[in-house]
């Protein structure tokens, strides 16, 4: 089974840079021009380099492991888990959920968050004299 | 409303009396006037601002200083902002702002946001009164999903035979087909999973906003209003859902959350 992937940050992007009520919408006059760090996010589109990503994925995929052939794959995929899996993911689920609040509510800054930030290849810094512009998607890819 | 007198802070020379500061208040949502803003919540900014409330009869503005010659988008700043609202939206209505609004003073925040915008902001709240947002983030299994896809496609499975032990050059359109293959397929199962999920929820949540995919695998990503009451409730649905998809789809749900997705800008 996959592990999570990454929480907080990420999360966190995705939900205010492009959502809410939009402050500019109310305020006209008062409204102060700060600069924004902005990241570039990518938005997902499929492309030929994809295509061949996928392809080669599906090119790797190792049917041999489980030689019961497809059927069985699918039927594991899609029927009871065993005990033990159940668990993991109820766990996943719950943690997961405790996870965000904790971090949201909690810690300013985590230095998780941030060493995965710095990761993010494009940080830009745009220069808004008006109100803070936001053309930035917060649609990213998140590994 | 239409003073104009105002001009934005930062182009305005620096007040002699501020120190170097060239102060800004930064907003981050609108609540009930009265609500209690928790003691150890932190503001955004360096150093970090103290969040404070700015009333107006019965609503109020979330609120704090920042030093506007400063940019804002550390990673600190955007934890705060989410922080302050979803801290607010576990104990009672919020309405959250985008990141990044700025206005000139707090007084400005009374005369052009509060005052002027008083009875549709109260409305607002008073609807969402005991409703919060949850996110379900779900990810496929790659390895799981590959082979569904190819299972189900007689087409696929032709073009994986096609280039099993191919140099990558020589079968190139092959790989290019099932690739198109592989990302319709996803699609497609991203459109039904989603679907199955709103439908095996239901009953746990009074609107749902679906959400553009943020990653190429992902399954599920959509933003539901439910009743913060019912969190138990909405959390032990996830659980067989996430029984039913164990090893296919790994599931998240975040929250409770203010309702980002659920408040629409006026005009």
């Amino acid at each position: 089974m996959g592990g999570h992937g990454p929480t907080g940050l990420a999360d966190v992007i995705d939900t205010i840079l492009d959502r809410g009520l939009v402050i500019d919408a109310y305020v006209r006059v008062s409204l102060v021009g700060i600069e924004i760090l902005t990241i570039d996010t990518r938005v997902v589109i499929a492309s030929v380099d994809t295509y061949l990503r996928f392809a080669e994925a599906a090119n790797r995929l190792d049917m041999a492991k489980s030689e019961k052939g497809l059927p069985e794959v699918i039927s594991e995929a899609k029927g009871v888990p065993s005990q033990d899996k159940t668990k993991e993911v109820i766990q996943g689920v719950v943690e997961a959920a405790g996870d965000t609040l904790q971090e949201l509510t909690g810690k300013k800054s985590d230095p998780a968050a941030e060493a995965s930030m710095e990761e993010e290849p494009e940080v830009s810094v745009e220069r808004t004299s008006g109100p803070p512009r936001r053309k930035i998607r917060p649609k990213r890819e998140e590994e | 409303m239409g003073r104009s007198t105002k001009v934005s802070g930062a182009s305005v020379p620096k007040q002699a009396t501020r120190q170097r500061q060239n102060l800004g208040s930064y907003v981050y949502g609108i609540v009930p006037a009265g609500t209690k803003v928790p003691a150890d919540v932190q503001g955004l900014g360096d150093p970090a601002g103290k969040v404070k409330l700015i009333e107006h009869e019965d609503i109020a503005a979330l609120v704090s200083d920042v030093n506007v010659d400063q940019p804002l988008g550390r990673p600190g700043d955007f934890l705060a902002h989410e922080g302050l609202l979803d801290a607010m939206a576990d104990k009672g209505p919020v309405l959250p702002f985008r990141f990044g609004g700025v206005l000139a003073s707090t007084e400005a925040v009374v005369e052009e946001l509060l005052a002027p915008h008083h009875d549709d902001f109260k409305s607002a709240l008073d609807q969402l009164q005991g409703y919060a947002e949850f996110v379900v983030k779900g990810r496929y299994a790659e390895q799981t999903v590959l082979a569904e896809i190819l299972a189900e496609s007689p087409e696929a499975q032709g073009l994986r035979e096609a280039i099993r032990g191919k140099p990558e050059d020589a079968t190139r359109n092959e790989r290019i087909r099932l690739g198109e293959i592989i990302t319709a397929s996803v699609e497609a199962k991203r459109a039904m999973d989603t679907q199955m999920l709103l439908d095996g929820l239901t009953g746990h949540y009074m609107q749902a906003s679906l959400r553009d995919p943020t990653h190429e695998w992902d399954a599920v990503h959509v933003a539901l209003l439910s009743e913060r009451d019912d969190q138990k409730g909405l959390e032990k649905a996830m659980k067989e859902f996430g029984e039913r998809w164990t090893g296919r789809v790994d599931l998240r749900l975040l929250g409770p959350m203010a309702p980002y997705d659920f408040v629409l800008a006026q005009g």
